[in-house]
């Protein structure tokens, strides 16, 4: 059985996805920019009815518990902070993506957006623990987006979860990556990458999305941030929100002490802050990704 | 047949023979498995982190999250069905803690929940008779109270049992 995905493949499998709607894309551009402003991202806001409307039906859910609703969209937006909104957004446009049984992983529909959502959570974290000069939003962006690649090839990947398990365990593949790219021809980072660059997404998060596996390949300007989503991903998975079979089945690069100043014992208070973070943001965005 | 579903942080037991006492996808997380032949009770925690001391507002509210706090908060709820309050004739078995491949000192959490985990058994005088630790792969774990069978299973692998 050949399911082998060509170039080709991959781009007529990315046309047949929607395009971010205009004000997602604008805002993902907008805050990947360090030097922008709250306002910039109200206006943006402002501009798309849908988003206003998403946005007050959050800020408003019990999830927060505020004592009087909140009606003004620019107060919402400042409750709730850029992260969440950004979230929204990319839920709104793409949630079909995220909420996807991952049938060629052997896991359930939403899992990959819980993976996300709880890998955005931790490399924010890590961003602020470390102290590093990155904004702690865009880690939790690029944390959300990372793995949308798996998406695209899951159903070429349907019943080969034993084979890859294996090749691994026997070592005739690296990474769960290498294996992938022996299944179906191109690994998810590369699926993604391609997706992302469709959606032109600024150059950092292509980045983080091609890289997060082996963040010592990234460009030099995106490798903190790329590190930083590395091992949120992998304290998601350790913290038992993997997407299935390649769960785990990824090499820890070290090198991120190059990058990130990270106290000792950080991977207990990350995790907790991730499971604490995690119940919150999940249930006010409930219906969003999955 | 009803199930007895734990999430992290959380632990429970039951005695009514056609249960299952399951916890989904442990990663770094540590199954404690006590079973008590005496009464027929099966407990479990799913520990998350080795220390409390590290939130202790967290561990009041969720004493199943941390290895220090959750031992004797199961054995506690086991004493309510009859078994030792000490877990004096208990059989214990440990499943978990993962770990990331190539992990380095600090991303050995799984390694350290179990550690932690051992010597707070230890201190009771109890030690595992089964385990299966480590390595890096999540597991989902069942035990059925009739038969106090512990069936593990992970996505792309067949089950198994210890």
């Amino acid at each position: 059985m050949d399911h082998k995905i060509t170039m080709e493949n991959l781009q007529e499998i990315i046309q047949s996805i929607p395009l971010l709607s205009a004000s997602a894309s604008r805002l993902l551009q907008v805050t990947a920019n360090p030097d922008h402003e709250l306002e910039e991202v109200i206006s943006l806001v402002k501009t798309d009815a849908n988003l206003t409307a998403r946005v007050l039906k959050v800020v408003n859910s019990a999830a927060f518990g505020l004592m009087t609703e909140i009606t003004s969209i620019d107060r919402a937006i400042s409750y709730l902070g850029e992260r969440i909104i950004v979230s929204i957004a990319i839920g709104d446009c793409a949630g079909k993506l995220f909420e996807k049984e991952l049938s060629g992983y052997e896991a359930a529909g939403g899992a990959l957006w819980k993976h996300d959502l709880r890998t955005a959570i931790a490399a924010r974290e890590l961003v602020v623990q470390s102290g590093a000069d990155i904004s702690p939003d865009l880690a939790f962006t690029a944390g959300l987006l990372h793995d949308i690649g798996k998406s695209l090839i899951s159903d070429y990947l349907k019943d080969t979860a034993p084979d890859a398990v294996s090749q691994i365990s026997s070592q005739d593949s690296y990474d769960y990556l290498a294996a992938e790219e022996k299944l179906v021809g191109i690994p998810h980072t590369v699926a993604g990458y391609e997706l992302a660059k469709a959606w032109q997404l600024p150059n950092e998060l292509c980045e983080v999305i091609l890289h997060h596996h082996k963040p010592s390949e990234a460009a030099e300007e995106a490798r903190a941030l790329t590190y930083a989503v590395h091992l949120g991903d992998n304290i998601a998975m350790l913290g038992g929100f993997g997407t299935g079979s390649d769960s785990l089945q990824y090499h820890l690069d070290s090198g991120y002490n190059e990058y990130l100043n990270l106290p000792p014992k950080v991977l207990d208070s990350v995790m907790l802050e991730v499971d604490i973070e995690f119940q919150k943001l999940e249930q006010s965005l409930e219906g969003m990704g999955g | 047949m009803a199930q007895v579903i734990l999430g992290v942080g959380d632990y429970g037991a039951s005695n009514a023979p056609g249960d299952e006492v399951k916890t989904f996808a442990l990663g770094s997380c540590v199954s404690v498995i006590l079973l008590d032949p005496k009464t027929r009770t099966v407990g479990m925690a799913h520990v998350a982190l080795p220390d409390s001391s590290i939130n202790k507002a967290k561990a009041t509210e969720k004493p199943g999250y941390f290895a220090d706090t959750a031992i004797p908060a199961l054995l506690a709820e086991m004493a309510k069905f009859g078994c030792h309050k000490k877990g004096k004739g208990m059989v214990v078995k440990l499943c978990g803690g993962a770990n990331v491949m190539d992990s380095n000192d600090t991303f050995q959490i799984g390694k350290r929940n179990a550690l932690a985990i051992k010597k707070i058994l230890w201190a009771y005088g109890m030690g595992a008779v089964a385990e299966d630790l480590g390595k890096n792969f999540s597991r989902t774990v069942a035990i059925s109270v009739e038969t106090g069978q512990v069936t593990l299973s992970s996505p792309g692998r067949p089950n198994w049992n210890i």
